[in-house]
Formats: structure tokens, sequence, C-alpha cells
């Protein structure tokens, strides 16, 4: 009973007949199982979109809540010689002026209960400043912990340079200096970036380090379920009394994890370019921005590689610590550093000016991440490309190899494996061990 | 007639942090033929377990060897699996497959024709009637439903030898007594089948032969008469106790296969 494409390997004959029908049966069950369902398929469509666009409503809604909120200002001692800037306070729909002597004189007590908002004391202009006639000093006193507090100071200051500009173009001009002469020189911005570029630049920030997030999230699962899990429903022992090779077993069970991991990279990253258009778009330009979410179509080759690779390492990887774990919950638990470790390269994506380097290429995660960012941005540096590719394949076929090394223990398999990961490496790798702990391999 | 299984000083140890070298299965010689069912009784520890799961290829003896079919346990455990249907303790299936599933499953593993898979799967769910339930999930289904589902599973592929691990543990009467009948069945069907329990009556009822095992060690291997004529007892109770005791006491010994040539012999 052997298929048509074997291959010799330590645990018996690779036999893709076998490996098909292994792996329909992981998936069947799996597709069956709720928790598997949740995190490889409906999360990364639909918990992300969701999550981005509960936070900026969120934010816009707080910022409007903000807005609308009219700060209370006490102000002491109104400078002589400036009713304008009174009228002014006075006119402005977002500030509430409150007599000092109503502020109950301990207004700053006051600020701290949050019963008011501000407190604005015009002194008499010191030293050369005093010079100049009907100069002032301005203090502001605010509460920076209390968002209302805050945003009274930031109106304050707004509204006091605002009455300081038109005031000195006023007094200049009694002089015959024109607005020109005393400003010298001016300051304008201006962003060339169109709304397309700009959106690309936030797709290419987000887009990868939640497309690692969700590739991991896939494979955590199902890795657990095909190690840990088979060992607690005690269905490892049947397996394996079966005619199935070891090897493919373990080749099915791989491709299992790999494939609901990309398969949750791929529909993460599929939702997130369909959803980002209509949901931050019009969330943004209510905020005031113009963007444009749109992804060039040749990167989404590259895109679904990118997580096929990565989904390759992950799934290996969290194997290979699964296989040590006898239960479900012992499983989450020694997968659980792993992931996190996974994500911490991911950081990097946020250094300012990052490059696309053959430095970059070689560093797994950091690789892929950042072959999907300059994929999303519409650039293809083929030279890192191909590294990327290398370096994945590369990796993905030595954390096969271990975890198939790993699963020819007996013990490891059976579940009756005592010790830690890293004493397995030092008995069964390194040899570090004394003879009576040597267990013989199972047979392939 | 040939012998289909044959074992012949198989042993297997363990190393354990706290107890050091365990001999769970220590020098044991048997052989089997078909349509004969041979028990394995013991108490728990006694090394049954570890035995059959050497014969099915789940562990590697640590010495001795042992043949199914023909075919070597370590050299070649593919041939020895595809010629085995293996019963563990647990029904251990997978629960969120159907009854249906589960068995077209073990039978396309096992290497059973495409063309005959799913007369087969219809066959066994006919004949154990699992029919009822064939479609529903295997997690929903009663112990004694799964062990009709596990039992179809094992045999789906139609294997000359087949192994059952204490199928009758948490079974109520009637499911074990049907789960005794069907094994019956087989013998008469010619296959080759090692059982291994603790129950007395079980293996008085069933066996053709039956190996006492304590401590790794195989004590006797006869039949339920010979085995009354050798000890002078007639319950099997009795005459487990008696091996187990004379194997405790100073300077017992197992049964040597060259003092009781039914040790190695196919059924008397």
């Amino acid at each position: 009973m052997t298929g048509a494409s074997s291959a010799t390997g330590g645990g018996g004959r690779l036999d893709w007949r076998q490996v098909g029908i292994l792996y329909r049966r992981e998936i069947r069950a799996a597709l069956r199982e709720k928790t598997v369902v949740i995190n490889s398929i409906l999360m990364p469509i639909f918990l992300y979109p969701f999550i981005m666009w509960a936070a900026l409503t969120g934010i816009l809604f707080v910022q409007g809540q903000t807005e609308g909120f009219v700060s209370r200002v006490a102000v002491r001692e109104w400078p002589k010689g400036h009713p304008i800037l009174r009228r002014r306070l006075e006119r402005d729909e977002q500030i509430q002026l409150v007599e000092w002597q109503r502020a109950g004189g301990d207004p700053e007590r006051q600020i701290k209960d949050g019963k008011l908002d501000a407190l604005v004391e015009f002194l008499p202009a010191s030293g050369t400043n005093a010079v100049l006639a009907g100069n002032f000093q301005a203090r502001i006193t605010f509460n920076q912990s209390k968002e209302r507090s805050a945003s009274a100071d930031k109106r304050l200051t707004s509204a006091l340079q605002q009455y300081r500009e038109d005031w000195l173009k006023r007094e200049v001009r009694a002089y015959g200096i024109g607005p020109a002469d005393w400003q010298v020189f001016s300051v304008t911005e201006r962003n060339v970036a169109s709304g397309k570029q700009m959106g690309t630049f936030l797709m290419g920030l987000l887009l990868p380090i939640l497309f690692v997030v969700m590739v991991a999230m896939g494979c955590f699962y199902p890795a657990v379920d095909a190690t840990a899990g088979e060992r607690e429903r005690n269905t490892w022992e049947t397996l394996m009394s079966t005619a199935a090779s070891r090897v493919s077993i373990v080749t099915a069970k791989y491709l299992y994890v790999a494939s609901l991991g990309g398969l949750a990279g791929i529909l993460n990253l599929a939702a997130m370019a369909a959803t980002i258009e209509p949901i931050f778009a019009p969330l943004l330009a209510e905020a005031g921005g113009t963007l444009e979410f749109a992804m060039p179509l040749a990167a989404l080759p590259l895109m679904a590689l990118a997580a096929l690779l990565l989904a390759g390492f992950v799934a290996a990887g969290m194997m290979i610590f699964a296989s040590f774990a006898r239960t479900f919950k012992e499983g989450q638990a020694m997968i659980t550093p792993f992931y996190i470790v996974i994500l911490l390269p991911v950081m990097f994506l946020q250094v300012p000016g990052l490059k696309f380097t053959l430095l970059l290429a070689l560093l797994p995660i950091v690789n892929v991440t950042m072959m999907v960012r300059t994929a999303i941005s519409g650039t293809f540096h083929w030279v890192p490309i191909i590294v990327t590719l290398t370096v994945s394949v590369a990796l993905i076929a030595v954390c096969i190899r271990l975890a198939a090394f790993i699963l020819q223990f007996e013990d490891v398999v059976l579940g009756s494996y005592s010790g830690s990961f890293n004493q397995f490496f030092q008995e069964r790798v390194f040899g570090r061990t004394r003879p009576r702990k040597r267990v013989p391999h199972i047979i392939g | 007639m040939s012998p289909t299984v044959c074992v012949r000083d198989l042993a297997k140890v363990f190393y354990d942090e706290s107890r050091g070298e365990v001999r769970a299965v220590d020098g044991i010689d048997f052989a089997c033929c078909p349509g004969e069912i041979f028990g394995l009784l013991g108490a728990n520890g006694a090394g049954k377990t570890t035995t059959l799961r050497m014969l099915a290829t789940i562990l590697k003896p640590t010495s001795g060897t042992a043949t199914l079919m023909g075919h070597d346990v370590a050299g070649d455990p593919e041939a020895v699996r595809r010629n085995l249907g293996f019963s563990s303790s647990t029904t251990a299936l997978y629960p969120r497959l159907t009854a249906r599933e589960t068995i077209e499953f073990f039978a396309r593993i096992n290497g059973c024709p495409k063309e005959l898979v799913r007369d087969r799967v219809e066959g066994l769910i006919a004949r154990f009637g699992i029919g009822e339930y064939a479609n529903a999930r295997v997690d929903k289904l009663s112990q004694g439903m799964k062990q009709k589902v596990s039992i179809a599973r094992t045999v789906v592929h139609d294997p000359p030898v087949l192994i059952f691990d204490e199928p009758t543990v948490g079974l109520d009467v009637l499911s074990a007594i049907e789960m005794q009948k069907v094994i019956a069945e087989f013998r008469a069907e010619g296959k080759t089948i090692i059982f291994s329990t603790h129950t007395m009556s079980e293996a008085e009822k069933l066996c053709d032969r039956i190996a006492i095992i304590h401590r790794g060690k195989i004590h006797a291997c006869d039949t339920l008469a010979n085995l009354r004529a050798a000890t002078g007892q007639h319950y099997l109770e009795h005459i487990f106790v008696h091996y187990v005791e004379r194997a405790g006491a100073p300077g017992g010994q197992e049964i040597r296969r060259d003092a009781d040539p039914g040790v190695l012999g196919g059924p008397a």
C-alpha cells in the first residue's frame, strides 16, 4: 500500500496517499471544532476589521465628546486696555466664564476636584516686556489628568495666541510697519503624499503586524489539537497501530497545522484589504483625513506566499513545543511563549525609515513581514525577496526535521516523557545523560 | 496449522526516574494460530498491554523477536500493521467524526481497496447494528455504542490478526456479553485473536489457550483443561492464584518453554 510518489524517511516511507487520508481527517474534524473555526477562520475575517473599526469609532466619539464640552474658566483680573479679549472669550461658545468670586476663592482646589476646568490670571508684564504699554502676562492653571481641563487649556492657549497675533498686527500697523516686515519669515506646510500614498503607508504599518498575529493564532489551536489533543483523547495509540507510517502521520499533521495558519493569514489579509477602505476612509474623513486604501494586485500572490511561508515556520515551531504536552492545557502553556517570541520581531517594523535590506531578509518573521509591507506599498525588492524565500524554506525544513525527530521517541509520543524541552535536547540530541535514562526509538 | 503470530524471548525494559530499570515484559514466548483466541491473563501492570503494544509495533522490543504473518515487528512494522487490527483498552475514537466517517477513515488508512471501502463500511454498520447512529458524532455516543464503532474500525480492513486489549473494560454486562459474542464470531471466521483481560470468567469463556502473565513473565500457557489438570484446580481464578503464588514463592520460577511444550506450541 504505497503511493506512486513515495520517499523514504526516518519514520518509514512517506506515502502521499496516506498523508492525504490523514490530512482530510484532521481538517474534517478541525472544521467541526468550535475553537479552531473561531480562531483560524472567523477571527481573521471579523476580529481585526471589527477591532480597528471599534477603536477608530471610539477615538472619534471621544473627540466629539471632548469638543462638545463647554470649558468652565475662571478669570482673575482682566488686563486693562484689552476689552476685545474679554468680548472674544465671552462670545466663545466653547468657553463659559466664571467670575473669580463665584469660583469660591480657591479655584485650584476646584480644578483638582473637576468643578472648574481652568483659571486664567492676567498679570502685569514684568522686565523688558513692561516697556510696551498695555502688555501683560497670562497664566493658565489646569489639571492635565482631566481630559476636560486639558481641553480647556488648549482652547484658552489658542484663543490667547490668536488675540496676541491680532493685537501685534494692530500695534505695529500704528507704527507704519506691515505684517511682512515684522514677521520676517513664515512657515507653511505642504504634504506631497497623495491620499493613496498615505493610505498605503498606513496599511504597510498596520497589516503586517495583524498578519503575523493572525497566522500565529491560526496555527495555535490546530498545533495543540494535532499533538497534545491526540494524546489527551488517547487516539495516538490507535493512529500508530494503523498501517500509516510515522512520517506520513507527522507530515499530515504538519500540513494540517500549516494550512490552517496560512488560511488564517490569507483570510485576514483579504478581510483587511476588503474592509479597510469602506470602514476607515469615512471615519478618517470625519476626522479630517483624506486617505485612499488600494493594494496593488501584483502584491496579492506575494502576500499569499508570505502567509504560507510564515504558517510553515510557525506550524513547525508550535508542533515542536506541543509535542511534549500531554494535555490540551499543557499544550497551550508550552506554545504561548513561542507565540510571544514570534511577535517580538514585528516590533522592528515600527522603526522609522526601515528598509527591506539583505540583513533583514535573513531574520525570520521580520523578513516575511517586511516582504508583505513592501508588497503593500507596491515595491518589490527581488533580491531580499529571494533571500527571504530561501531562508524561510530552510528554516521550515529544519523545524519539520526537528519535529519528526522528537516524534520518533515512543515516550514522547505516548506522553510518558517527564523531562523538559531542554532536558530532552540535552539527553537525546547532545547525549548528555546517564545511560539508564535513554529510551529507544519507536519503530518506524 | 502454522502460527500467524510467533513471539520469542520478547522483552521490554523501561527506564523510570524513580524506579530505575523496569522490565515490563521479561522474555516471553508464545505462538498463536488462525481460528484461535489466545488470552493473556494477568493483573494490572503484569505486562499485558506492553506485550500487545509491541505486537502492534507501537513500542519497540528491547530484545527478542515477534513476527506477525511472517513480518518482523521491528524490521517491517508497516507490513505488520497492515495485517493487524488493534483495539486498545480505551475506545480512543475521534470525537468529532461520525461513526460512519470513523470506520471509513480506518478502512482507507489501513489500505482497504477503494472499491471495497463502501461495502465493507456498510456491511459492518449493518452487522454491528450501528445504522441508527452511523451519522452521529462519536462524542454523542454511549460507551457501548463507541465500543461497537471501535470494533468495526478495528476489523474494517479485514486483517487476519486481531488484538483486543481489555475490550470489555467499562462496558455494562449486556455490552460485554455482546462483545464476547463478536470476538467468538471472528474466531469462527478464522482470524487469529490475541486478547488480554484480567476478568477470569471472560478468559474461561472465550480463550482456546490462556497465558498467565505476572510481572512480565508468562508462568503458564495452555488450554483451560490442561491448566486444570496441571494444577488440580477447577476455577481459573484458583489456577491463576496458584501460578502467581508459585512465582512469588522462594525459588519460584516461570514455566520454562523447555519444561512445558504448551508455551510455544499452537492450540493443544
